[in-house]
């Protein structure tokens, strides 16, 4: 740690713990870079807030291919309860809540299987970054009703391959150093949104879309 | 590829869209009255656009327990007033006797009507109660907030769609922006789509020909391009579409009434009701390019900033700039039929002889000309024995055509009852003098009364040409 500025020391000097700042500014640059696979790319996942969040539940488990597998599980549970309760014909509320419950008791059963397995690492993954995942099946669900299973699966993977992209970016060596040493260097991502949120092009997905209408286009 | 991207700039992305005109032209008060269906329906019925009928609303639980469900007719659709995409909405097509008892005020037992839906399974009350409940519930609304459901009239299906719709009523979509028609597509049911219209569903998109609401391409679901209807021989372009100016009317004053700048109107064909209005969409989806293979943005840049006054100027705009083929708009802006320069006629002669034969449009022609033989044909025998007995006079300079002119009618008018006037003609070959006599035509659906004048033609192509002074209620387009 030679590079390390001035207002990061002070900081770290305050007792506030050096992962604690690194997540904190690491939130516009994860926050952007979904706001760009929505607007340029056209991956559309389910809002901000969940691919967001999923990007640091997978930075805060040991390794990623546990987050990963919380995540999957999370999503097929989801599925299956929804073909489980349709002929129960309950309203909404309690239909999520039996999800989530199920999706708990699921997510207990893996764990222990990863102990016999193990695969310790597995077992030892933090009870926040579960419980974070286990909450945006509610979005799932919503999405199920609203825009149909297949549609669900879409957002779901989009999300997933969202948040991996995230997580890559967010746990990049050298942009955690360049953070540490020049931290005002966060503020671009501002001029970057606006940018963003002003940009009315074709996202690439649409490309792929209208591809039909462009080649007839003269 | 760069072409690609230069053509991208015309085609209407989700970005554009909203950036560039939902968020300008469609404010918040007038969102929020279309995404209200049952609101919104009250003020088109007000501005007096045909609406589906509202049988009942059901707004809560309690609401639901004293429903009369007896009242409810054969045939219906229910829907969450909130509704988006085409979500939540249940059609039924006919009753079932009334089978099953249900108990009501724990005594009186009353019979519960059972309906059936369009694949043929049965919907109970309790069925009807069910997804009603999750209605209230927002299950079908934006973000979820609790919702109204409501039952309406279902329209009957036109007998000219019959074979392209499966079980559903299919609708137009017009994207109208600045009181003009942008762009129009008929959406079809389909299996996949359970009946009903939405592309979001898996329902067809056709293109719509502007000018002429003759369909073009088509559209599956969200983007692949077909010929046929699935499963069938039945080509889906070339369709004509009924009411089409109607239509475009009935979109552009429900955008005047719904106060959005940009909007997608849904209208349907009733069978005895004609055009109905369906309903007005403030995020009107982006398929509609796919199935017209047609960029939208490029049409909404050309007429932004358009003033137009009137919904019927709007529509005639839109039709001629963004049609294909704008031959019906010139003819309804000048009033006047096109016609090409040679076309088929009817002429009606003496005692009421009709002949169809094909004229030359000449308009270097003053006066409409017939062939000798062919005035016979139509009765005026008698008129050409007779001329042909008046000497006529040989040289003549043209200072003396009119005082000859003269000289023939005061001694010959009247002589036979056809015969109406004298002319001196100049032409290539010279100059003549001809009889005229009084014929009829009928012109691309137009009677026209013309004096026209007899002359042997016989070594010309065409036995008649209509000459200028008869061809006023006409445009003439040499190409066609």
């Amino acid at each position: 740690m030679n590079n390390v500025s001035p207002v990061i020391s002070f900081l770290i000097n305050q007792g506030v713990p050096l992962d604690t700042i690194i997540l904190l500014l690491m939130l516009p640059v994860v926050v952007t870079l979904i706001a760009f696979f929505r607007q340029v790319v056209g991956i559309k996942a389910f809002g901000i807030y969940t691919p967001a969040i999923v990007t640091f539940a997978f930075l805060a488990v040991p390794q990623l291919r546990y987050g990963v597998a919380v995540f999957v599980s999370v999503i097929l549970v989801g599925m299956l309860m929804r073909v489980a309760l349709k002929g129960l014909r309950i309203l909404y509320l309690p239909r999520v809540a039996i999800t989530l419950s199920i999706i708990a008791f699921s997510i207990l059963l893996l764990l222990s299987l990863g102990g016999y397995m193990q695969r310790t690492g597995l077992a030892s993954v933090s009870i926040f970054p579960i419980l974070i995942m286990i909450t945006i099946v509610e979005k799932f669900v919503v999405a199920q009703i609203e825009n149909g299973n297949r549609t669900a699966i879409i957002l779901a993977v989009e999300t997933l391959v969202i948040s991996l992209a995230g997580y890559y970016l967010a746990s990049w060596p050298i942009l955690i150093r360049g953070i540490i040493a020049f931290p005002w260097m966060i503020l671009i991502t501002i001029p970057i949104n606006i940018f963003l949120g002003k940009w009315d092009g074709l996202r690439l997905t649409e490309y792929v879309r209208f591809k039909d209408v462009l080649k007839n286009i003269k | 590829m760069f072409e690609q991207f230069k053509n991208a700039r015309k085609l209407l992305g989700l970005n554009a869209r909203s950036l560039d005109y939902i968020r300008p032209y469609n404010k918040k008060k007038s969102k929020r009255l279309a995404d209200d269906k049952i609101l919104s329906k009250r003020a088109l019925r007000k501005g007096g656009i045909p609406v589906p009928k509202l049988l009942a609303k059901i707004r809560s639980v309690e609401e639901l327990e004293i429903f009369d469900w007896t009242t409810l007719p054969s045939t219906f659709a229910l829907k969450p007033n909130r509704g988006f995409g085409g979500g939540g909405i249940l059609v039924v097509y006919g009753r079932k006797k009334l089978s099953k008892k249900i108990v009501q005020d724990d005594s009186q037992e009353v019979s519960a009507p059972v309906w059936i839906k369009s694949d043929g399974s049965k919907v109970t009350v309790d069925d009807l109660k069910t997804h009603i409940l999750n209605i209230i519930d927002g299950a079908f609304s934006l973000s979820n907030t609790p919702d109204t459901a409501f039952f309406e009239e279902r329209l009957t299906l036109l007998k000219l769609f019959k074979p392209y719709a499966y079980k559903g009523i299919p609708d137009i979509r017009v994207i109208v922006f600045n009181r003009i028609p942008v762009m129009a597509m008929l959406r079809l049911p389909t299996k996949e789509s359970g009946g009903k219209a939405n592309l979001q569903q898996g329902g067809i998109g056709v293109g719509i020909d502007l000018a002429t609401g003759v369909t073009t391409t088509a559209v599956l679901g969200k983007g692949k391009i077909i010929d046929y209807v699935p499963g069938t021989r039945m080509l889906l372009s070339g369709i004509k579409i009924p009411y089409w100016k109607e239509i475009l009317l009935l979109a552009v004053k429900a955008q005047e009434i719904s106060g959005m700048g940009f909007l997608g109107a849904d209208v349907a064909i009733d069978r005895e009701r004609g055009p109905v209005f369906l309903e007005i969409n403030a995020r009107p989806g982006l398929s509609i390019q796919v199935a017209n293979l047609s960029g939208l943005r490029e049409r909404l840049e050309r007429i932004k900033g358009l003033k137009i006054k009137t919904a019927a100027r709007g529509v005639r705009v839109g039709r001629d700039i963004f049609g294909g083929e704008i031959e019906e708009e010139v003819e309804d802006i000048s009033g006047r039929k096109v016609i090409g320069t040679v076309e088929k006629v009817r002429m009606i002669g003496r005692g009421g002889v009709e002949i169809e034969i094909e004229a030359k449009i000449d308009t270097g022609a003053n006066s409409t000309s017939i062939d000798t033989e062919f005035a016979r044909q139509l009765g005026f025998g008698s008129v050409i024995d007779y001329f042909n007995t008046i000497e006529l006079p040989k040289e003549f300079s043209r200072e003396e055509a009119q005082k000859i002119e003269d000289n023939l009618r005061k001694e010959h008018l009247g002589k036979d009852t056809s015969l109406v006037d004298f002319v001196v003609v100049y032409s290539s070959h010279g100059c003549s003098i001809r009889p005229k006599v009084k014929v009829q035509f009928v012109l691309d659906e137009i009677m026209v009364s013309a004096n026209a004048n007899i002359v042997d033609r016989d070594e010309l192509k065409y036995s008649v040409i209509i000459g200028k002074k008869n061809l006023g209620k006409f445009l003439i387009d040499v190409n066609k």
